[in-house]
C-alpha cells in the first residue's frame, strides 16, 4: 500500500518562511514530473493558496504550474521531494494537521488520472 | 551478441520472482535493491529475476557501466537468471499529446539496449507502443539478442481487438524476437475476495459490492460491463467516488477461459503468475492455477510470481511469494 501514502512520517519541518512537506510518489515506478500535479494542501484546516507553495527535487525548486513542462526532470521512485508551503505567520514547531493530494498522469494509460489523498497529524521537526 | 544470461533454460517452466510484487518492501526504504535479491535467494523463490526499469533503476533508461557491472556481480552472487526487462511506452509524457512514432521508436531504443546491456534475454513492452512501431524495432531486438514481449494483461487478451492487430504484424513479420507475454489477470475466474475486503473494510456497501460482482460474472466486454454497473450504481444512489473506486474490478480482472492462451503459447517468451490471495486449501483464491499451469507444462521459460496485492495490502511479499510458488510446484508435479 506504499503507493497509496503521500506525505513521509516525520516529513514535516518548520522553517522561517513557513512549513516543509517531505512527499513521496505515490507510483510504483518513476515519473517525469510533468506527469504529476500537487493539488490541494490543507493544513490545520486551512487551504492553502497554491502561488504560496513550491515543489523541491533534487534541489530545484518549481512553482506549481511549472510541473506540467518539467518533461525531462524524473522523480525517482525513491527519493522523497518537498512542498515548501509559506505560511503568513510563522507555523512553528508543534503538531500540525496535514492534507496533501497528489494528482498523477501516467503516461502510459492514456486518460487516467489517479488521484491520491493522504492525511496525517504530524509534529513539525 | 550478448549470451551472458540468455542462455535458454531446459525444457519445462521455470520459476522466478518480480521485484514488481515486491513494491512495498522496496517503497518503504526497508530493502536495498541487493536486499531484495538476497532475501529471493535467500527463501528459494528465485532463479528468475525480473526488474521494471522505471522501478528499480535511477535514470533509466540509462545504464552507467557501474551499475551494469554491479547487477552482474548481484545476479552472480546470488545465483539468479535476469528473465525480463520491464520497459514502458510513455507515449504522453507531455499532457495533451501523444508521441508519434518515430518518437515512440527512439523511446524505446535504450530501452531495449538496456536489457541488452543487463543480460535480460526479454524486454516487456506494453501495448500503448503500438504494432508499427514494435515492428520497426524487431531488428534492433535480433541485433541485440532480446525478445521483446507484449504483455497481455486483463481488460486485454489473447482474442482482444488490440492484441489482434499485434497478432497480424507477428504473422506478417514472422521474427522469433516478437512475443507475448500472458499475464493471468486476463484469464481469472472471479474478482480477488481479498480486494473486495479491502473495499468492505473502508466501509463500502455490501449491496454496491454484489452489484458490482453480479455485473462482473454477466455477459459484454470489460467496457461494456463496467458501464452498465456505473449506470445502475448511480441510478441507486451511490456514492460517486466508491463507485469509481469499485469500478477498477472491469478492467483489472479479465474472465477469459485459460485455454484462450493456447494459441498464442508459440510465440510466448515469458509469463507473469499474477496473484493476489490464498484460499485456505493454499489455491489462489481468484486465478484458476490448476487449469492454467498444465498448459505452459512444457513452455521452456520462467513464469514470475507477481503478487499485485500489495495495492491495498501491506501484506509480507516475501511470504506470499513462498505461497505462490509451493502452490505452482505442487500443481506442475501432480501434472
Amino acid at each position: 500500500m506504499e503507493t497509496s501514502r503521500v506525505i513521509s512520517e516525520n516529513g514535516l519541518e518548520a522553517t522561517p518562511n513557513g512549513l516543509r512537506i517531505d512527499v513521496r510518489l505515490p507510483w510504483y515506478r518513476s515519473l517525469p514530473l510533468s506527469t504529476v500535479e500537487v493539488g490541494e494542501i490543507v493544513i490545520d484546516g486551512r487551504t492553502i493558496d497554491p502561488h504560496r507553495v513550491r515543489f523541491e527535487l533534487e534541489g530545484k525548486s518549481f512553482s506549481l504550474p511549472e510541473l506540467a513542462d518539467q518533461v525531462d526532470t524524473v522523480w525517482y521512485v525513491l527519493d522523497s521531494a518537498f512542498l515548501n508551503v509559506a505560511t503568513d505567520v510563522p507555523a512553528g514547531s508543534g503538531e500540525h494537521d496535514v492534507s496533501v493530494t497528489l494528482n498523477l498522469y501516467p503516461p502510459y494509460i492514456r486518460g487516467l488520472k489517479r488521484i491520491t489523498r493522504d492525511r496525517k497529524t504530524l509534529r513539525a521537526l | 551478441m550478448n549470451t551472458n544470461g540468455n542462455a535458454r533454460p531446459a525444457a519445462g517452466l521455470k520459476l522466478g520472482t518480480t521485484l514488481y510484487a515486491l513494491t512495498n518492501e522496496f517503497l518503504s526504504r526497508r530493502y536495498s535493491f541487493e536486499d531484495l535479491l538476497a532475501q529471493t535467494a535467500a527463501r528459494g523463490t528465485g532463479p528468475g529475476l525480473e526488474v521494471v526499469g522505471f522501478q528499480s533503476i535511477r535514470g533509466f533508461p540509462r545504464i552507467t557501466d557501474e551499475f551494469a557491472e554491479r547487477f552482474k556481480e548481484l545476479v552472480a552472487k546470488y545465483h539468479l537468471v535476469p528473465t525480463s526487462l520491464g520497459i514502458n511506452a510513455d507515449q504522453e509524457i507531455r499532457r495533451g499529446r501523444v508521441m508519434s512514432d518515430d518518437e515512440m521508436v527512439a523511446y524505446h531504443i535504450p530501452q531495449i539496449q538496456a536489457a541488452a546491456k543487463l543480460g535480460f534475454p526479454v524486454a516487456r513492452y506494453q501495448y500503448g507502443a503500438g504494432p508499427e512501431v514494435i515492428r520497426r524495432l524487431a531488428p534492433l531486438a535480433r541485433d541485440l539478442n532480446v525478445r521483446l514481449g507484449l504483455e497481455i494483461h486483463a481488460p486485454q487478451h489473447a482474442n482482444h481487438p488490440e492484441v489482434i492487430r499485434y497478432r497480424e504484424m507477428y504473422a506478417r513479420v514472422s521474427s522469433s524476437y516478437l512475443g507475448w507475454i500472458p499475464d493471468f489477470s486476463s484469464t481469472a475466474k472471479t474478482v480477488p475476495p481479498s480486494f473486495l475486503d479491502f473495499f468492505r473494510s473502508r466501509g463500502f456497501p455490501e449491496s454496491l459490492i454484489e452489484l458490482a460482482m453480479q455485473i462482473w460474472h454477466g455477459e459484454g466486454d470489460a467496457t461494456a460491463r463496467m458501464m452498465q454497473y456505473k449506470q445502475r450504481a448511480r441510478a441507486s444512489g451511490a456514492d460517486e467516488i466508491q463507485l469509481n473506486e469499485l469500478s477498477l474490478i472491469f478492467p483489472m480482472f479479465g474472465k477469459q477461459d485459460p485455454r484462450s492462451w493456447l494459441e498464442l503459447l508459440p510465440q510466448v517468451v515469458h509469463i507473469h503468475g499474477k496473484f493476489f490471495g490464498f484460499d485456505a486449501a493454499g489455491n489462489e483464491e481468484a486465478i484458476d492455477y490448476e487449469a492454467l499451469l498444465p498448459l505452459f507444462r512444457n513452455f521452456s521459460g520462467y513464469m514470475s510470481s507477481e503478487w499485485e496485492g500489495h495495492m491495498y495490502s501491506d501484506a509480507d511479499a516475501f511470504g506470499m511469494i513462498e505461497r505462490h510458488q509451493a502452490m505452482c510446484r505442487r500443481i506442475l508435479a501432480a501434472h
